[in-house]
């Protein structure tokens, strides 16, 4: 009799699961039922006026990393000069979906239907991206790319108690045949770290790159003198070098940096080589059935955010990243332009 | 001086009705959060953080401090209870705590206990990061990745300790906990691991969720099937009383030395890079095992609960230091905070304590306010929380499931959680059936992906080299802990079997 209930306990719970992932599907089908589909098409070709579209319930913003992340914090920013400003009047919901490395998060606004459509919005950064194309089948084509909204470049860092004062002996070395270890977050720093051995034409066996989880971990490495060089950004560093416990020593920017990272030439500066640069973009996108007159409306919104005051001062310039807003049209050629080409890096 | 000058000024900061207030609200939240399974301090601490962003930042991590750390102190609650750690660093609690809880039919003296301790710890952690938790997050710095591979691979000897009578079991079981913590992104190379084309595995097993089934929800199958069973448990509950639950003076002299110890212990694993609260307690553990005990841990002996939870208090207070002196996260709940500095306008690094000394200080006074208003607390609903023992099992059930379920699904807001929590617990009871300790594969599950990590950054920064473990000072020392750890015990049997010999010979002769 025990041993009955125990296995019909057993049972129940492995259904309660597929039960559960069951009414997920469902509700995806749902969604994606042709009547509803087709009804929302109606009435926006019944509706001409771009500007007419509003939102008409609350809005999901989607993060795919945890409270308290880079995301998170744009996404929140956004979120509250839109409700601040009077932007939007629908309430806005910040869902936190890690789950996946964020992967189904991202998935599932890729696949997001209907008028739920027009109400969801997702912030993808250049790593995300990378994440996205590199471990998934998802595509940008599936997401309506709303805005770019800011950019990151990144430093390299020594310690002043280390091995290396400048660039050039870093250069020196690697190529009189000695190692350098190189640390940097994951994602978007590889990239630039790649861009930079390329152009300096070194091997990656002596120039050796650690991927660290973030870039504060990176960072504890190289104060501790674990390491010898760190790529950062700007935000992440800018108080060290102010307690000159670390000195930047090379700026991947095609222009200096302002303030105290200035005194960090750019590549060309060096030597005989171009500028690397590999600009860390941030921006909000949208479920690709999202229709255009809600796209255009919230493409419209966030220009109107990143002319706000609360965004230029209470973001940009505290994270010191570049402005850089794009419209909907510029940002999708942007990134299908970013796409190509890391997808083309990723079959070398 | 200067500092005990400027924790007075962080006192005055702290000590006005509002903040007190804060302070209070967040050590019951911490509380109700530990206690409840599968929301520990990450999670509550995430899900308060964008509460807190319209307060003024002092008040607001105020509240996130007191919360966090009250949180080390609901963890015991359930697992002492319940069976079921309220927060991952309580894994270590339940495996004493339940046992002197029930069979020993002390619930009250466990659950004072690892409230006392969890002050003891809690209080030396601070006291250390008042006096020297900068210069303390300076040493941390010099444990890199060759140093850190050191001392995990130390930690992971503490694993033999609790495999139990069954040696193959424990090493079968621990294999386990490796292989399921290999699942998802490689965190080097990026690329995924075991993932079977499967996107939700491309994030690994969430380890809360893996917790509260294995540990959890299968002490909840357990339970259904010996639901006839526990009359007699509910008769020795009857003469519960509060005069009966109160430590005597032999218990709080057991107490004091693990307590103190593992403070200490606790406090450089906090400061440690990457090892949190969680990692604290199995140490701390660990390390109590090698003394002497009266009873023997994991049968219920006071010594065990005081151990684990003095370290999870006094990790929690010292990953304060790294935070607040360098901008390092010592844990996800500190990578959270530092999240949260980061909202409110302030920039952690190494110039917070210099430019915004009474944020920093008040910070820490509130740790200080917290720890005694969370004991305070604590210690009022000890009499009334040991009255869940005398609860009929057919209520208990259905009230614990949902409790599982709910904390496992807040860990990413997705049925994921409640999915791996399932089948976790499924695993967790056959392995129980089976006989198998699931601490060893918990133990893995946390240290090896650490293990891993730094042991591969260690072989990039060395060329494959492994001389790099000799060359350094600091991972040279833990290096020869190790080798005399491991040989200790093969020495002993040798001696002990050329001792025989030697007597034969004697008496041959």
């Amino acid at each position: 009799m025990k041993k009955k209930m125990l296995v019909i306990s057993m049972v129940l719970c492995v259904l309660m699961v597929l039960v559960g992932c069951g009414n997920d599907d469902g509700e995806k089908a749902d969604k994606a039922s042709p009547s509803e589909a087709s009804l929302t098409s109606e009435t926006s070709s019944d509706s001409d006026d771009a500007a007419a579209w509003a939102p008409s319930q609350n809005v999901e913003f989607i993060v795919t990393s945890s409270a308290g992340g880079g995301s998170d914090i744009f996404s929140r920013t956004i979120t509250d000069i839109m409700t601040k400003e009077g932007l939007c009047s629908e309430t806005f919901l910040v869902n936190n979906k890690t789950d996946g490395n964020g992967e189904v998060g991202r998935y599932q606004v890729a696949n997001t239907k209907g008028d739920k459509a027009d109400h969801t919005l997702l912030s993808m950064n250049s790593g995300d991206c990378m994440d996205m194309l590199s471990n998934t089948d998802n595509r940008l084509e599936n997401f309506k790319t709303l805005a770019l909204m800011a950019v990151d470049k990144q430093l390299v860092f020594v310690t002043p108690d280390g091995k290396y004062e400048n660039f050039n002996q870093i250069i020196d070395t690697v190529q009189s045949g000695k190692e350098v270890i190189v640390g940097g977050s994951k994602g978007s720093d590889v990239a630039t770290f790649e861009a930079l051995l390329k152009e300096l034409n070194v091997d990656g066996d002596l120039l050796k790159y650690i991927a660290y989880d973030s870039t504060s971990e990176a960072i504890t490495a190289i104060l501790g003198n674990h390491i010898d060089m760190v790529i950062a950004k700007p935000a992440a560093s800018k108080q060290y070098v102010e307690s000159e416990s670390l000195i930047p020593i090379l700026a991947l920017s095609d222009e200096r940096f302002d303030g105290n990272l200035g005194e960090a030439p750019t590549l060309s500066e060096l030597g005989d080589y171009a500028d690397v640069q590999v600009p860390v973009w941030r921006s909000v996108v949208a479920p690709g059935e999202m229709s255009d007159e809600a796209a255009a409306y919230w493409s419209e919104a966030l220009k109107k955010v990143s002319e706000s005051d609360g965004w230029i001062s209470g973001y940009l310039e505290k994270n010191a990243l570049i402005g850089d807003y794009m419209s909907f049209e510029e940002t999708t050629a942007y990134l299908e332009a970013f796409q190509e080409d890391y997808l083309k890096t990723l079959e070398e | 001086m200067d500092n005990l000058m400027l924790l007075l000024d962080g006192f005055h900061t702290v000590l006005t009705l509002q903040n007190v207030l804060v302070v209070a609200i967040g050590a019951i939240l911490g509380l109700v959060v530990g206690a409840m399974p599968g929301i520990g301090s990450l999670a509550g601490v995430a899900l308060l953080l964008p509460l807190t962003y319209k307060f003024n930042p002092t008040t607001a991590i105020i509240m996130l401090g007191s919360l966090y750390y009250a949180n080390m102190y609901g963890g015991s609650f359930s697992a002492i209870l319940l069976n079921i750690p309220g927060d991952n660093p309580a894994v270590m609690t339940a495996l004493d705590g339940y046992p002197m809880a029930t069979q020993k039919g002390r619930p009250g003296q466990a659950l004072f206990t690892a409230n006392l301790s969890s002050f003891i710890g809690g209080t030396i952690g601070m006291l250390i990061l008042t006096f020297i938790g900068p210069q303390l997050a300076n040493v941390g710095l010099k444990f890199g990745p060759a140093e850190m591979t050191a001392i995990l691979l130390i930690a992971m000897t503490s694993i033999s300790w609790l495999v139990g009578e069954n040696p193959t079991k424990g090493i079968m079981i621990t294999m386990l906990g490796i292989l399921i913590a290999c699942v998802g992104m490689d965190t080097l190379s990026g690329s995924p691991r075991y993932e079977f084309g499967n996107m939700w595995l491309l994030g690994g097993i969430p380890f809360t969720p893996f917790v509260i089934g294995t540990v959890g929800f299968s002490q909840v199958m357990k339970l259904m099937k010996d639901r006839y069973k526990v009359v007699e448990s509910e008769f020795m509950n009857k003469r519960l009383t509060i005069k009966g639950s109160m430590l005597t003076r032999s218990d709080v002299k057991r107490l004091l030395p693990p307590a103190l110890r593992s403070g200490f212990l606790g406090t450089f694993v906090g400061v440690l890079p990457g090892a949190g609260a969680t990692t604290g307690a199995f140490m701390g553990y660990g390390v109590q095992k090698a003394f002497k005990n009266k009873e023997p841990l994991g049968t219920g002996a006071l010594e065990g609960v005081a151990a684990c939870e003095a370290a999870n208090n006094a990790a929690a207070a010292g990953a304060f230091a790294p935070l607040l002196a360098l901008g390092i996260p010592g844990s996800g709940t500190g990578a959270v905070l530092l999240g949260g500095l980061l909202m409110w306008g302030l920039t952690p690094g190494p110039l917070l304590f210099q430019n915004e000394s009474e944020f920093a200080w008040g910070l820490i006074a509130s740790l200080f306010v917290a720890n005694i208003i969370t004991l305070a607390i604590a210690l009022m609903v000890i009499p009334f929380l040991i009255k869940i023992l005398t609860v009929k099992v057919k209520y208990m059930i259905p009230c614990i499931t949902v409790i599982c379920i709910v904390g496992s699904y807040s860990t990413s807001n997705s049925m994921y959680g409640v999915l791996v929590m399932f089948f976790a617990g499924i695993l967790g009871y056959l392995l129980y059936k089976n006989e198998y300790p699931t601490a060893p594969m918990l133990l893995a599950f946390v240290l090896s992906p650490l293990l891993e990590s730094s042991m591969r950054k260690t072989f990039i920064i060395s060329g494959g080299s492994v001389s790099i473990f000799f060359e350094k000072p600091i991972s040279l020392v833990l290096l020869i802990c190790l080798a005399a750890i491991v040989a200790t015990p093969i020495v002993r049997s040798i001696i002990k079997w050329v001792r025989q010999a030697n007597h034969k010979k004697i008496h041959m002769s």
